[in-house]
């Protein structure tokens, strides 16, 4: 059908690098790569977990070791830096309406971090021994 | 009165095969828009330069150019925002004919593709419209595109395939289909629903960034996602 675009060159795979609002796009779809590392981590664990008491210690063990730390440690800001970007374009893509009227979007990214907090108070509650 | 440098990429077919950067000094003042400095360029300076404009006041849509890299309208662009050396090229992403110019066929085919005008199955009905401030104001923001084409300038999924509906048209898809007037909602899904249609956007958001009239397609594109994921589910349990 799109007989007059056969005369276009292909966009370049170095695109995102022209303008820096791609850049920022990229980085925002990059965000992934550490948390592929901290989902691999909590998948091994499970299976260390059905295996042995050894390999369930020495899966606590590399768990503790500095550069997992640190990558984990990257991985959660890679995911409080995709929720910020998430949370601003939620709005946009559902709308909510109540009674006629559109919620601001204020109100509902202010509700995404409310939601966040509860969760974070949720497992400090649990890890604290607030279920004992 | 102070004079400003703009570079304007030149591309005339008949005379070289490849685009090459030409130079220009224009006076400006405060007042002076890029459309305004191409006219002068045009009347004084070079009369074989090739544009395109119409109405001077961003409501036609046809002077949409690269500045700096940035899709803007000529018109609605001023130079007093503007460092000494601006960079003047056609549109991104679209095939260019001469100069400025750019062919905008695959653009008007994809507009054309998702029925952009009312469609009312009761086709006898003689009675006009009721329609409720409410009712237009679901629809209202994404009725306001001039079909300028800047955001597919902007969008780099439509750059890499052009096959891509791109997000004026399926602005334009979701604005009739909020439209309470409307009953064409399941003739457009069968373009919007398919790999070409919503679900070749990632949501970059550099269309909104761009658009001249604050239409927000990158808004429109996704809540068309959230419908066609509606309309698969349903089709689903109907079988």
């Amino acid at each position: 059908m799109q007989k007059s675009s056969d005369a276009l060159p292909p966009l370049k795979r170095t695109w995102w690098l022209k303008h820096r609002y791609f850049v920022a796009y990229m980085v925002r779809e990059a965000t992934v790569l550490p948390l592929l590392f901290f989902a691999a981590c909590l998948i091994a664990g499970m299976i260390a977990l059905l295996r042995s008491d050894a390999a369930w210690s020495s899966w606590l063990e590399f768990m503790s070791a500095a550069p997992v730390l640190m990558l984990n440690g990257l991985a959660l800001v890679a995911s409080l830096y995709h929720a910020w970007t998430f949370f601003q374009l939620f709005p946009r893509v559902m709308p909510l309406r109540i009674a006629g009227r559109t919620l601001p979007s204020q109100a509902i990214v202010a509700g995404q971090w409310a939601g966040v907090v509860l969760v974070l108070l949720l497992f400090v509650w649990l890890f604290t021994g607030g279920a004992r | 009165m102070s004079t400003k440098s703009i570079r304007i990429k030149r591309y005339l077919p008949e005379q070289a095969d490849e685009a090459y950067w030409q130079r220009y000094e224009v006076p400006v003042d405060d007042s002076t828009s890029l459309l305004d400095a191409l006219t002068h360029i045009k009347e004084t300076l070079d009369s074989s330069l090739s544009y395109r404009w119409s109405c001077r006041m961003a409501i036609c849509g046809s002077c949409g150019v690269m500045v700096n890299g940035m899709p803007k309208l000529g018109c609605k662009t001023f130079l007093r925002n503007y460092p000494a050396d601006i960079r003047i090229e056609p549109l991104a992403h679209f095939p260019v004919r001469r100069d400025l110019m750019v062919d905008m066929e695959v653009f008007l085919e994809h507009l054309a593709a998702v029925k952009p005008y009312l469609i009312d199955t009761a086709a006898e009905n003689t009675e006009p419209y009721r329609q409720t401030p409410t009712q237009l104001a679901r629809y209202k923001q994404f009725a306001n595109c001039i079909n300028c084409g800047l955001c597919y300038s902007a969008c780099p999924q439509f750059g890499l395939n052009p096959e891509f509906l791109g997000p004026a048209a399926i602005a334009l898809a979701h604005r009739y289909n909020l439209d309470s007037r409307d009953q064409g909602k399941a003739q457009r899904m069968a373009e919007l629903n398919r790999h070409e249609g919503v679900w070749s956007c990632t949501f970059v958001g550099f269309c909104s960034e761009v658009c001249p009239k604050h239409v927000d397609p990158a808004a429109a594109v996704n809540q068309g996602k959230v419908e066609a994921a509606k309309h698969t589910l349903i089709a689903l349990f109907k079988g």
